[in-house]
């Protein structure tokens, strides 16, 4: 390699790389099929379609896949990106399509790994509190398979996402200010390279400060740099107790006040979310039965969960009563049955919202984080700005790690509600940026965001990022189009 | 720009071959012309030689007719006259036509000269063109072999490294470059080094030490280093064990000491932004202040750069994580000297490649890290110690994995085996004699009530699994008490030193559920060669040390010891460093733990980022094949 400076972006014209053609791309299909089995491979429309479009998302890409592959083991993804990287194939991994910028959309067609078939837990070690998976496992299937020990894996998106796209997104949920994101759960991972390489970022012990961190490096990748094919987690004991409390205050500024000064506060809080005025007239109006059975008061309203032993949940919920006594009025779960209720208006939100939305509209939905101490300004200021806006929007946050939610509903075939929603998206991504903050506190990049990225990070950031990028995937096949251009 | 060189490469490779076709191509013309003039003076020669035998074939028959007097005198000169005649004639012939034909190949060659150079340069030329046009494939591997690099060049000439020295003189001023020798020395590796590197080698040590003040001044000393090809090696507090800032191929040392400042604290967002050269231990006094606090907790005299570079832990580790987990974005500069902000300050996010955490632990062979935004947590409010010792260490093991598997958050768990409790009553270090028995040492932490509840969880635990005292702090001098004997570990053990006696500590970690077993096997090995040793673990997270002391004669002895602990942990799916790093020593090793491909993956990251190799080359991975009997046998 040249002397010169390294990391300067080259002018893409000057790269012999262009993708396959469709006859080529179905070449590749047919000799995966004759490498994996006539079974594991599908042209069919329906399926493509399926792969290629998603209801939550906000970057949908017209192009479709060419083919859709389902292998069953580690040399079966090997030989499918052994074969697409020699004939220039991208290849664009699929998990449970839970995710919601465009992470699995085919810009550039191409082939589809599904890992629906790649579903089993390979091996558990209660002993050492961990477990070997394939990315097809749904993390509520893992957890209810693994109760029996005692343990779980402390991470909570949607409940249809599974653990490869967890991995991809570096998701996380109303458990991270407790536990962290996933990227603090993933032991190790077996990575397949565009080249169809096989690698094992590390063994299994808790902590190691052996050669680049690789494993952190493939999560929150979004498949561009290699196909997770299998993963070993770190579990944790499920606490002996836990407790949910509601508080609802006058203003959404005072609850993100009362949130920042309860996270500085140092008690270890299970979780800590946030939901709108809107959010609360919904559950009173469209709640499922158990949520409906409390009239819930119309505010912006903090959710809190306790976790630990019981005297300790005791002492914690004292201090937060302490913290909270000026401003509102703090409601404890009475029974088990209340906790679950409580916590379950909370869980059930999105949902509702989905569901209840008029037809021929679509969600924007969108998360920034921001350092704590910013929150109830930006949380204020963006509330403020949706609701000029004249359609509904709603604030929902897991405001325990200073993340949190828009969700907009808006009419796709009106161009210039289109276009304000779009603005106020914007000015939500601008004002995170200048408050020190991130575009994407855990639904990561995809195609939706990439702009934002470039803002957030700058240039020469995004030239380190596109540098690792060519060195493990110089032909830039691996879920092209994604995270940043080439 | 790697690109366009590369590509540069293929088009002059495309030249250089060129010329051989080109001959190639030119040399029938070439033939044909020199066939044809061989052929004319061919040709020449024949008729004239025809000619000259026709004539002496009729001057043989006319002398048998009339008598040699006669014939002399009538008919004009004699035979003899005429033959000297017919051979002056024809000698002129053949020189004229030499001279001819020795004119034709005058004027041939220089044509000929012309056209080669003109068909080489048009070749040339448009294989350069076509070059561009239609430029290489990069490589479509995603590995990089060692077997398919090529040795690193660096320029490490006196005459180079002194024009470099004005350069760094100017941009750091004169004073904050130095080569004194007791400097270089001090930079080039240290006594409790597990790397014993040879001294007389001028590569293992710097030429000098620059102490930049400012990110902007690391940039452009890493410029020269481009430009120039030099070697460069971070340094901050050089407290790191296995030769991570020994220099292997001379160049320089940058040492951050002059950037020890804390930047920002934001003590609303639970994060401050400081500079490499900041201890934190200081740090953590500043914090209290506050009532924050920043776990990480490694040797003293450690500094958050290094800190950084070797992703450390210590007791800690097991409540609160390691390094990688409190680091929120670093500023980094790179081997060319751009400078690259890893993110902003959000706790969380999932925006973009994990840069952050790829230069955690990265030995600073990828960047030089010149900022850091630290997250913290709030100082807890009361916090306690227990002490509790086991007939074995499997009992004592036992006992943290109940605690462990029940979810106790209790902040440390420690264990120190028998000989170091021995050698810490010998120290006399403490104000209490110790049980000489396998030891396990917890920090509880949280509100005083949770504190409470911890300790009579974990009293309870320790009775059933086996417990021959327990001891807990019911005040704060108490606390200080009971925990000094963790701290004495490593100096007590020094204690026991013999005059010329070195110190290894040897560092792996292992799934929870086979600790006991590689501790035991591993005391069984040691106990075996009658070296001095003694064992201390962060057991909560399956990490140990062992504390080795030795002499020169017994080096082999110890290395081949250490190399059957590393090997048994790999056996054991651990890992060959739970919190050192891996630095010269433990690089071979890398290969068994993550297999080949793992590491070639890895160096195909380095060289991306590193093209040049300038960064604290040599360490973590092999850039280079090793000769001969350089690597030990597995």
């Amino acid at each position: 390699m040249g002397a010169g400076p390294t990391l300067k972006r080259i002018d893409p014209n000057l790269m012999a790389l262009a993708y396959a053609i469709h006859s080529q791309m179905l070449q590749a299909a047919d000799q995966i099929a004759r490498a994996i089995g006539q079974d594991n491979v599908s042209y069919d429309t329906d399926v493509l379609e399926h792969h290629g479009h998603s209801d939550w998302s906000t970057s949908n890409s017209p192009v479709r896949a060419a083919a859709v592959v389902y292998p069953r083991t580690t040399a079966d993804v090997s030989a499918i990106a052994r074969i697409c990287n020699a004939l220039s194939v991208p290849m664009v991994p699929f998990g449970a399509g839970s995710s919601v910028e465009g992470n699995f959309s085919q810009p550039h067609s191409g082939i589809c790994i599904d890992f629906s078939h790649m579903d089993q837990i390979i091996a558990f070690h209660p002993d050492d509190m961990d477990v070997v998976v394939q990315p097809g496992v749904n993390w509520v299937d893992l957890n209810r398979h693994i109760a029996h020990a005692g343990l779980f894996a402390p991470l909570d998106p949607s409940p249809t996402a599974t653990i490869g796209g967890m991995v991809s997104t570096n998701c996380s949920g109303t458990n991270a200010m407790r536990y962290g994101t996933m990227k603090d759960w993933v032991l190790n991972l077996t990575v397949v390279l565009a080249d169809g390489t096989v690698i094992k970022t590390r063994r299994r012990p808790r902590k190691t400060s052996a050669g680049y961190n690789l494993t952190s490096l493939f999560v929150g990748a979004e498949g561009t740099l290699g196909i997770v094919t299998e993963a070993t987690l770190k579990l944790a004991p499920i606490p002996q107790d836990t407790s949910v409390a509601v508080v609802a205050f006058g203003s959404i500024r005072d609850a993100a006040a009362a949130a920042s000064e309860l996270i500085r506060s140092g008690i270890q809080l299970a979780a800590l979310e946030l939901m709108d005025d809107v959010q609360m007239r919904i559950l009173n109006e469209h709640g499922s039965e158990a949520v409906r059975r409390r009239k819930w008061e119309e505010k912006p309203t903090l959710f809190v969960k306790f976790s630990g032993t019981t005297d300790g949940i005791k002492s914690d919920a004292a201090r937060v009563g302490e913290i909270i006594r000026g401003s509102a009025q703090l409601h404890f779960a009475k029974s088990k049955q209340e906790e679950q209720d409580l916590w379950a208006a909370r869980k059930e939100a999105l949902f509702t919202m989905v569901n209840i939305r008029p037809r021929g509209t679509e969600i924007w939905s969108t998360d920034v984080a921001v350092p704590v101490s910013r929150l109830a300004e930006i949380i204020d200021l963006s509330k403020r700005e949706c609701g000029q806006l004249g359609i509904f929007a709603s604030v929902i946050g897991h405001v325990g790690d200073g993340n949190f939610h828009v969700a907009m509903m808006y009419d796709p075939r009106d161009e210039e509600q289109k276009r304000a929603v779009a603005r106020c998206v914007h000015n939500m991504m601008s004002r995170a940026l200048e408050m020190e903050g991130t575009v994407s506190g855990e639904h990561a990049i995809g195609i939706g965001k990439k702009d934002c990225l470039v803002d957030e990070l700058g240039q020469d950031t995004i030239g380190l990022m596109r540098t690792v990028k060519r060195a493990v995937d110089p032909k830039w096949v691996m879920n092209p189009g994604k995270v940043f251009d080439r | 720009m790697s690109q366009l060189a590369a590509k540069g490469l293929g088009a002059r490779r495309l030249a250089t071959a060129t010329p051989a076709s080109a001959v190639a191509a030119r040399r029938p013309t070439t033939t044909t012309a020199t066939t044809a003039s061989t052929s004319t003076t061919c040709l020449v020669a024949l008729a004239s030689r025809s000619a000259a035998r026709r004539y002496l074939s009729t001057d043989e028959k006319t002398p048998k007719a009339a008598s040699p007097t006669a014939a002399n005198r009538d008919r004009g000169p004699s035979f003899k006259g005429q033959l000297m005649e017919s051979i002056t004639a024809r000698m002129k012939r053949e020189s004229a036509t030499r001279e001819r034909i020795a004119q034709l190949r005058q004027q041939s060659a220089a044509s000929r000269n012309f056209s080669i150079t003109f068909m080489l340069f048009f070749v040339g030329s448009v294989s350069w063109y076509l070059g561009t046009k239609f430029p290489r494939d990069p490589s479509p591997a995603s590995t990089l072999p060692l077997s398919e690099t090529r040795p690193p060049k660096h320029s490490t000439g006196k005459a180079e490294l002194e024009a470099a020295w004005a350069d760094f003189a100017e941009i750091v001023g004169p004073d904050h470059v130095s080569t004194l020798a007791a400097d270089l020395d001090a930079h080039a590796n240290s006594d409790w080094s597990s790397h014993q590197g040879d001294p007389t080698d001028p590569a293992s040590r710097p030429f000098c030490v620059v102490y930049p003040a400012s990110t902007a001044e690391v940039s452009a000393i890493m410029k020269v280093c481009h430009t120039r090809r030099l070697p460069v090696v971070g340094y901050s507090g050089g407290t790191s064990l296995e030769g991570h800032f020994a220099p292997t191929r001379g160049g320089i040392c940058v040492d951050f000491g002059r950037m020890n400042k804390v930047l920002a604290l934001h003590k609303d967002d639970l994060d401050v932004v400081v500079q490499p050269a900041v201890r934190w231990e200081e740090l953590n006094e500043d914090l209290a202040l506050e009532g924050l606090f920043f776990p990480p907790d490694p040797g003293p005299g450690a500094m958050i750069g290094g800190m950084i570079g070797t992703g450390c832990s210590g007791t800690n580790a097991y409540r609160y994580g390691t390094m990688r987990e409190w680091v929120l974005s670093l500023t980094v500069v790179l081997a060319d000297g751009t400078v690259i902000k890893t993110r902003q300050r959000p706790r969380k996010s999932s925006a973009g490649y994990d840069l952050t955490k790829l230069f955690i632990g990265s030995e600073g062979t990828l960047g030089l890290v010149t900022e850091a935004t630290l997250k913290l947590t709030v100082k807890p409010a009361a916090s306690s110690v227990a002490v509790a010792s086991f007939a074995s260490i499997r009992a004592a093991a036992n006992c943290v994995a109940r605690v462990v598997g029940d979810g106790v958050p209790v902040a440390a768990v420690e264990i120190l085996d028998d000989d170091q409790m021995r050698f810490i009553n010998q120290a006399g270090g403490t104000s209490r004699q110790w049980r000489e028995a396998a030891t396990l040492f917890f920090k509880f932490s949280g509100t005083a009530q949770g504190v409470k509840e911890q300790i009579a969880i974990v009293k309870d635990i320790a009775k059933r699994a086996g417990g021959e005292s327990f001891d807990f702090a019911r005040g704060e001098q108490e606390m200080a008490e009971l925990w000094s004997a963790r701290k004495e570990a490593l100096w007590s053990t020094m204690a026991v030193k013999k005059e010329g006696d070195h110190v290894w500590t040897g560092d792996v970690a292992v799934p929870m559920s086979r600790l006991s077993d590689i501790i035991e096997e591993t005391k069984r090995d040691f106990k075996q060669t009658g070296l001095v040793t003694s064992l201390v673990g962060h057991v909560g997270d399956g990490n140990f040390h062992i504390i080795v002391l030795y002499n020169d004669e017994e080096r082999k002895l110890a290395e081949d010891c250490v190399h059957r602990m590393v090997k048994r942990a790999v056996e054991m799916e651990g890992t060959v460093t739970g919190e050192h790093g891996v630095g010269l020593v433990k690089r071979d090793y890398l290969p068994h733990e993550l297999g080949e491909t793992t590491v070639d993956a890895m160096r195909k990251i380095k060289m991306a980022f590193d093209p040049l190799c300038l960064l604290n080359c040599d360490k973590v991975i092999r850039v280079q094949k090793p000769k001969k009997g350089e690597v030990a046998e597995w």
